[in-house]
């Protein structure tokens, strides 16, 4: 039986476990190994995901499960995402959706943000989570690589109102050596998808020497779907496999941006202290509308928010944010 | 005005260490600093490098500025027995590397070293996990013997009475008495600290996630080294006086090595007390901030407080992770010595001791992201 929650299409008869070893088939049906368990449940800046245009200054619990369809030479999270999921069962937090609604409420946190690893290794205990966060009155939203089915994207689309979708090179030759996957193209498809469901941010770590190249074409392709979808241009830390790769020039990066912001106004280039590309500007008057301090991976925050409401302080051009300001406490006063 | 300096490789920007704002800058002194960074990029916590990094720089920022005080901080070998499966030999070596890394620091700064073992490390035994409790149990600061309890109910205290793994629930007021006189702001200690036995640790919602092989072991007393016979200190209180009342005849290097108790330190030393009755302290902030004041400094940032509210947009000292402000009349407040700080220990370099010049890494939850020197002196370069 084939497993249709990504474009691995796993077979999974007989016992065999797919790609992210998440799903087993029994009774004739796919369904989890492990429900309902958590890798991460921890209060966060909705920045630090990165979130730069939804529900700007907002606490949000941020959740991960284990496993994952990609093979990423990078990967930060790799003591996670890459380990056999049955192996870290033991250190995983087991919450059932009602008590994470709780949880959530008691850490004053306004939203769910999916983090970690990729939000379609775990879809049936999510798709359960949404129903809960839905009637509680919190938005949820995810990091995700996009590789899902057409099927499981219509569901993405249903659990989260907000994404971040990690695109992270076009060719396939990068795809095949730095991903593990045999073509972007279904990546493409699902944000284009993602874009007319929902909030959709992108963000692409830069590897020096492997995708610096298609900067430009990445951008094209981003702002064919929309030119206000925020990008964030990630310098990638060297982890994992790469933990000897250089780290990628900021200068030489930030340069190649500058013309991109031409024709994609809300770009971003940050994951390193002190980043000075976090700032939000108005498209048509340049006016710093939001300002963040960016303390690296993990890390960004709000620092002053001066739009009037959506809009440009000076000009009142409507900046595309989703949801509004929400102040850090705000939760901290419900029930 | 402190200005931090951060550098993420190849690429460096200064900022008010207070209010997060870009400044410039530009004289002999800040430019030794940042020769000093870009020459030495940091390794990693995890790195064979990581501690060699702490005596390399400090030996270039003692070259470039001839301070008579040092305070130095040697983490690795801590990072690496929390998420490392290692043998007694292996231990052994990690233990004869940083004294190697000490033994060069002192032999080619000749300072003399007065230095703190921060606690010994054991296996873990198991998490107590308490995140089905009604109430809220928060652990920060990596701590595995502590937690905070928050608007439990009366079914949690008694759930927690009955697990045999938790060595005792204590009440905020019982801690205030505990420590009845010691000031300070005490409003962030949680309701109840949940306190572990040996071995333990708790699983709660806002830990992170890495399988963690070692935890920090009881430790009512601590190692303590002192060169050349400056004195005693019965208590890590002590410390502080101790080094204070000879900085101005000698060099004094104070160095901090984490992870090694009474039991594994390797050198001559004194035991010295850690806490006070059942509590003491794991290695983190506010040992060192008893280390760096001479005064208990449990109330500050305690085990299991909510961190988290006070980061509100605008928090002052956005480079300094939860510290709200520069701690006052640390160590080297008032010696009117030149002094420096270099540790792989992040934020505790710059907000504990007080010194002129620190440098340290800048890595949060082992994710290297550079380094970061704090300047708040330049008047006496
Ligand atoms: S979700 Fe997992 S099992 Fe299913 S197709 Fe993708 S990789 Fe294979």
């Amino acid at each position: 039986m084939q497993c249709t929650y990504c474009e691995w299409r796993c077979d999974l008869s007989d016992g065999r476990l797919g790609v992210c070893r998440m799903y087993i088939e029994e009774g004739g049906s796919i369904r989890e190994r492990f429900p309902y368990r958590w890798s991460s449940c921890i209060p966060s800046r909705v920045e630090s995901v990165p979130f730069y245009h939804a529900w700007p200054g907002s606490r949000c619990l941020v959740i991960g499960t284990a496993g994952c369809n990609f093979r990423c030479r990078y990967c930060s999270n790799s003591f996670v995402a890459k380990q056999d999921p049955a192996t870290i069962q033991d250190g995983m937090i087991e919450l059932t959706p009602e008590e994470l609604i709780r949880k959530a409420r008691q850490l004053g946190c306004h939203s769910i943000v999916f983090n970690v690893n990729e939000p379609a290794m775990s879809l049936p205990s999510l798709e359960v989570v949404a129903g809960e966060a839905r009637a509680a009155g919190l938005p949820m939203g995810c990091l995700t690589n996009a590789y899902a089915t057409e099927e499981s994207t219509e569901l993405l689309g249903s659990i989260f109102s907000f994404f971040n979708v990690g695109l992270k090179g076009l060719s396939d030759d990068f795809n095949r050596e730095y991903i593990g996957i045999p073509s972007a193209a279904p990546v493409l498809r699902n944000i284009r998808r993602l874009a007319s469901l929902g909030h959709v941010e992108v963000t692409t770590p830069v590897i020096e020497a492997a995708n610096d190249g298609e900067l430009g074409e990445i951008a094209r392709f981003i702002a064919d779907v929309n030119p206000e979808i925020p990008w964030h241009v990630f310098r990638l830390l060297p982890e994992d496999e790469m933990k000897e790769a250089r780290y990628p020039n900021i200068d030489a990066i930030a340069g190649a941006l500058e013309e991109i912001r031409a024709f994609l106004p809300n770009v971003y280039f940050h994951n390193f202290v002190g980043s000075d590309w976090v700032n939000t500007l108005c498209p048509d008057c340049g006016t710093t509308v939001i300002e963040r301090f960016s303390l690296g991976c993990g890390g960004d925050r709000l620092h002053s928010y001066n739009g009037q409401g959506n809009r440009c302080p000076s000009c009142g051009r409507q900046i595309r944010i989703h949801g509004e300001k929400v102040a850090w406490n705000a939760g901290e006063e419900k029930p | 005005m402190s200005l931090a300096i951060v550098d993420a490789r190849e690429w460096q920007r200064m900022f008010d260490l207070r209010t997060g704002a870009r400044v410039e800058g530009d004289n002999p002194l800040l430019r030794m600093v940042m020769e000093i960074q870009a020459r030495r990029p940091y390794p990693g916590d995890l790195d064979d490098a990581g501690n060699r990094w702490v005596t390399d720089t400090a030996l270039d920022l003692v070259a470039g500025y001839d301070p008579s005080f040092v305070f130095l901080t040697y983490a690795r070998q801590f990072f690496i027995g929390r998420y490392s499966v290692l043998s007694g030999r292996e231990w052994g070596e990690m233990v004869t590397s940083v004294f190697d890394e000490v033994s060069r620091f002192v032999a080619l700064s000749g300072f003399t070293p007065v230095i703190v073992g921060t606690g010994g490390m054991m296996p873990f035994v198991d998490f107590i996990d308490v995140t089905h409790l009604h109430g809220l149990v928060l652990s920060t600061h990596w701590s595995a013997r502590y937690s905070g309890l928050h608007d439990g109910s009366n079914r949690d205290l008694e759930l927690l009475a009955s697990l045999p793994e938790i060595e005792r629930v204590v009440h905020r007021d019982e801690f205030r008495r505990l420590f009845s006189d010691c000031s300070g702001d005490d409003s962030r200690i949680p309701e109840y600290l949940l306190v572990a036995r040996p071995g333990y640790m708790f699983r709660t919602v806002g830990g992170a996630f890495r399988k963690v092989r070692r935890v920090p072991a009881p430790a009512h007393s601590i190692p303590l080294h002192i060169g050349l016979r400056l004195g005693a200190a019965a208590s890590i209180t002590d410390v502080r006086a101790l080094v204070s009342g000879h900085v101005r005849e000698r060099k004094i290097a104070l160095i901090v090595v984490e992870g090694l108790g009474v039991d594994d330190f390797p050198w001559p030393h004194l035991e010295c007390r850690n806490g006070r009755d059942w509590f003491y302290y794991e290695p983190g902030d506010a040992q060192y901030l008893t280390l760096a004041t001479g005064r208990h400094q449990v109330f500050e940032y305690p085990a299991g407080y909510k961190y988290f509210k006070e980061d509100a947009e605008k928090k002052e000292y956005p480079l300094s992770g939860y510290f709200t402000s520069v701690p006052q009349d640390t160590l080297v407040s008032g010696l009117g010595v030149r002094s420096i700080a270099v540790g792989n220990r992040s934020m505790l370099m710059h907000m504990v001791p007080g010194a002129d010049i620190s440098l340290e890494c800048f890595a949060r939850n082992l994710f290297n992201q550079g380094t970061m020197a704090v300047v708040r002196r330049m008047d006496k370069f």
